[in-house]
């Protein structure tokens, strides 16, 4: 809440900032039609802003503004001299009491209705607080933009920052690029000299120190979109309350990265969106309910990103938008001409909605107004380059497309090949990747078309080669990998390609317009080698390819999964050859995914036997007595949602479903079922049992809490080793620990106070060497440490 | 206006770029093909970390490169924020201009008017003064416009 109310301040200051010039030149000439948009838009984003939180007066304020400023933009009346001092003492007034809220003080009361009812036309002029609007503007710094925040705000321990033009991180950050393509180059040079201890020690760490230097440049103009999505939940809540409507929010894409100036950007518009989909999109319960619908109704924000480009889709499953009605407001206001009108397609008219001035809702509500919102939105994006789109269906919903342009991003990228030449697609898309020669993908061509089965889905198919205009490989029909797409329309296809390369992040630069024009690149990339790469556009490919379904189908279909769903819980599992050459299943649920280890990385000692993934140490079944038969083992690594477990497996088949009837297997205990797949008998594992025989006790219960002294130190180096050692760092709200760690200074202090030690004390001292007799361990030893904290954890378990 | 010019054979003849214009001159190695770009993008090729769109200068008049050698040498120029190379035949020499660039009763011949600003004279002979803008945007700037 602080965070929103912190959040309303800032931009209430911003925008007041932004419009400084605005007011000042409104009062020398209050005709303007131009600065007084720009003052309507203050009030009017106030007045929106300020309805999230209780603050009737500033509402009030700015409601009455708005209304008196509305009639001068209808030209109902005209803004003269007595008006313009009335509304700059309401903006006055606005700014105080927002100093006042920022501050925790109550705002004296009384002086508001005076204000307003000033604003009435012929009202006489009252004696106003009113100073020369320059003068409001005295604590305002116009060189940095701060206002008396900064003294105001002083109690609280601000995070140390500075502000630095986005230019120089853009040449640090190509600066940084370079570097890294300096050192692959090196690299190459250092592997054809073979061996030198005495050059690859420094290399290695030029290396590690460049990817961190990278990895914070990077983050350091990064914010994850969640950011902007943890503020929307409250938003549609409250106003779904205040309007009396039930709305559910479902968000995707968060961890989609943008630039932070970019958040900034789209926060307004995207904020207007959800506020109109819910005012004017979203109709009460009891009249969906008429019509059919579920009496609550959806909003779903996705966000995805594709090279230059992140498409944000808000959609909703409201009454939708009204053509007829659209049309004849924009001939009323002479937007457009009857004849003009005629010609229109539907699709046109609807973009009219984007038109300054322009907006349907009959009565003007506490929540959105007079359609100020859209066109704003048009123009916050249009200044970006970015753009935004609309379609909707009458009754069914509205979905708007939010395309922004990212100059400079790092994405993660799959590269693939197709006719010796390789091709990134940005991961956000990719949903599976599919060898086609899988038997349930099942690759048909119906007329010319390829057609692939997916989750029980005919899904379309792509051909790189034919998108592309390549000559077709020598692979087959059938031979190729199928990458399967999903849009952030959530349309889903599949892109056949030669064969992947890796994944991993690329840096995606701009292309020159002239390529960009083909519609099938979105950027351009460097392979590690240095080798130019093309990034796919996948949102336009599909869309010349037909692939992307409108509003409608996009909505029903959503309902369709939904219903399907609850009806039928569809079982699917995953099929492989145990070692002992048993046919085997596993319920695809509970398959993480599929590693595979070489045979180094199994420990076979001890009962149980255990494997490392990763940095992780996982107890695997599933494996032959004796010695590991092969080089590198196939592990399928399963969750139960708490732990994790990896089943050892000779060769993975595919994913089935499970359609035949389940036999109960009474005699092994580790089967839950025999079933039929394809005509073979195939024992479904019993997940249960597998998970109750060997997984590690949950953890998160179990993790034994381990103090640490209170420094920087321990808290970003110390804390992240002891939480790899399978501790939980305490907080200040833990009250017990199982082991503390003191620096031996501090301990050997605390000893001589005679502080009670509650428990087992690891303690740590500055130098490497040890002092006699004493039970320390440096601070660096890591091995020392966790030796330690793992002596701590089992006199725990022993006790 | 006495400014510096590079002097580059494009398609046998001898042409000046304002070396303003001119970033530097690379060795082009490896061009990576861009699928369905119009012909005469040649694709594009790394300079560092910075990726250039490599255009084919033969071509973007209208002339078959095959015609002319190429020493595998192209002129980097940056239009509106986008850096390009230009594929030629030879980079000759960098020298300066003698007077204004002037028109030619009778024009150039139909490929070269597109592109040139006009005749200039310099120290090693007359030459063809390229408007690099021009250039780039292709044999076809009507439909490359759309």
């Amino acid at each position: 809440m602080d965070d929103l109310l912190a959040d309303f301040v800032a931009e209430t200051r911003e925008m007041l900032e932004a419009s400084t010039g605005e007011i000042v030149a409104w009062e020398a000439d209050p005709a303007d039609r131009a600065r007084l948009d720009t003052i309507f838009r203050f009030v009017h984003t106030v007045k929106g802003n300020c309805g999230f939180f209780d603050f009737p007066r500033l509402a009030a304020l700015s409601h009455a503004a708005e209304d008196a400023l509305a009639d001068c933009r209808a030209g109902r009346r005209e803004p003269d001299s007595a008006l313009v001092s009335v509304v700059l003492a309401i903006i006055d007034r606005i700014v105080a009491m927002v100093d006042a809220i920022e501050a925790g003080e109550q705002f004296p009361e009384g002086g508001d209705d005076e204000l307003i009812a000033a604003l009435q036309p012929g009202a006489e002029a009252p004696a106003l607080p009113h100073a020369p609007a320059s003068a409001l503007l005295d604590d305002f710094n116009p060189e940095t933009g701060e206002t008396t925040l900064a003294k105001r705000a002083e109690p609280v321990a601000a995070q140390r920052s500075i502000r630095l033009p986005v230019d120089l991180l853009d040449r640090v950050m190509s600066g940084v690029s370079d570097m890294v393509l300096a050192r692959n180059d090196l690299a190459h040079r250092l592997r054809q000299a073979g061996t030198q201890p005495t050059i690859d020690g420094p290399f290695e760490r030029l290396t590690t120190i460049l990817a961190d230097v990278r990895d914070a440049i990077t983050r350091m103009r990064m914010q994850r979109i969640e950011t902007l999505f943890s503020a929307v939940p409250r938003l549609v809540r409250d106003l779904s309350s205040e309007l009396g409507k039930q709305v559910m929010v479902d968000l995707e894409g968060g961890d989609v990265e943008l630039d932070r100036e970019m958040i900034e950007t789209i926060r307004d518009p995207i904020t207007h969106i959800i506020r109109n989909a819910i005012d004017h999109g979203i109709e009460k319960p009891g009249e969906r309910l008429a019509n059919g619908k579920r009496e609550i109704g959806m909003l779903s924000i996705a966000a995805r990103q594709s090279g230059n480009t992140i498409s944000i889709v808000i959609s909703d499953d409201g009454r939708g938008l009204d053509e007829e009605r659209i049309a004849a407001k924009a001939i009323s206001t002479g937007l457009i001409t009857a004849d003009q009108r005629a010609q229109m397609s539907r699709e046109a008219i609807l973009q009219l909605i984007f038109q300054p001035g322009f907006s349907t809702a009959e009565t003007v509500s506490n929540v959105s107004g007079r359609g100020v919102g859209l066109d704003v939105v048009r123009e916050n994006l249009e200044r970006v380059g970015g753009s935004i789109k609309v379609s909707s269906s009458n009754h069914v919903g509205t979905l708007f497309t939010l395309q922004i342009p990212l100059t400079l991003s790092i994405i993660a990228g799959l590269t693939v090949e197709v006719s010796d030449q390789r091709f990134a697609i940005p991961q956000s898309y990719v949903e599976e990747i599919i060898h086609a020669s899988a038997k349930a993908l099942d690759f048909t061509r119906v007329g010319e078309t390829a057609l692939v089965t997916f989750r029980g889905v005919r899904v379309p198919c792509l051909m790189l080669t034919d998108v592309l205009g390549l000559p077709t490989g020598d692979l087959a029909d059938g031979q190729h990998i199928m990458v399967m797409l999903r849009l952030a329309s959530g349309d889903l296809f599949a892109l056949a390609v030669d064969r992947i390369h890796s994944h991993g992040d690329i840096v995606v630069k701009p292309l020159a317009p002239a390529v960009m024009r083909t519609g099938l690149y979105a950027g351009s990339s460097l392979l590690d080698d240095g080798r130019p790469v093309l990034l796919l556009d996948v949102t336009n490919i599909a869309a010349t390819h037909d692939l992307v379904s409108d509003a409608k189908s996009r909505v029903l279909r959503a309902f369709e999964e939904d219903d399907e769903s609850a009806a039928a819980e569809v079982q699917r599992a995953m099929l492989f050859t145990h070692f002992d050459g048993r046919r085997c299943a596993i319920r695809l649920e509970l398959v993480q995914r599929i590693e595979t280890a070489p045979a180094s990385a199994l420990d076979l000692s001890g009962s149980t036997s255990r494997a490392v993934i990763e940095g992780e140490i996982l107890p695997v079944v599933g494996l032959p007595d004796g010695p590991v038969p092969a080089e590198k083992i196939r592990l399928l690594r399963l969750t139960d949602g708490a732990c994790e477990l990896l089943h050892a497996v000779r060769e993975v088949d595919d994913a089935a479903l499970l359609e035949g009837a389940l036999e109960p297997e009474p005699n092994d205990p580790l089967v839950e079922a025999v079933t039929l797949v394809d005509g073979q008998t195939v024992a479904l594992l019993d997940g249960h049992e597998l998970f109750a025989r060997h997984s590690k006790p949950a953890e998160a219960a179990a993790k034994p809490v381990c103090r640490l002294p209170d420094s920087d130190w321990a808290r970003s180096i110390l804390a992240p080793l002891v939480a790899s050692a399978g501790y939980k760092v305490a907080s200040d709200a833990d009250n017990h620990e199982d082991v503390a760690i003191w620096f031996d200074d501090e301990y050997e202090a605390a000893a001589a106070l005679d502080v009670e030690f509650r428990s087992p004390v690891i303690r740590l001292r500055d130098a490497p060497e040890a002092p006699d007799a004493a039970e320390t361990i440096y601070r660096y030893d890591r091995d020392g440490l966790i030796r330690a904290l793992r002596q701590a954890r089992k006199t725990m378990g022993a006790r | 206006m006495d400014d510096l010019l590079v002097m580059a054979q494009i398609a046998g003849r001898r042409c000046a770029l304002h070396a303003h214009d001119v970033q530097s001159v690379i060795e082009i190695a490896a061009v990576t093909p861009i699928p369905r770009a119009p012909d005469f993008i040649a694709g594009i090729t790394a300079m560092r970390s910075q990726a250039l769109t490599v255009i084919d200068c033969r071509r973007a008049l209208g002339f078959d490169p095959d015609h002319w050698a190429t020493d595998n040498r192209a002129i980097v120029v940056s239009i509106s924020g986008y850096s390009y190379a230009l594929l030629i035949d030879a980079i000759e020499d960098i020298t300066s201009g003698m007077g204004q660039p002037e028109e030619i009763p009778g024009g150039f011949g139909p490929e070269w008017s597109r592109v040139a600003t006009g005749l200039i004279e310099t120290r090693v002979g007359p030459a063809l003064l390229i408007d690099v803008a021009a250039l780039i945007a292709g044999p076809d700037p009507i439909g490359a416009a759309a």
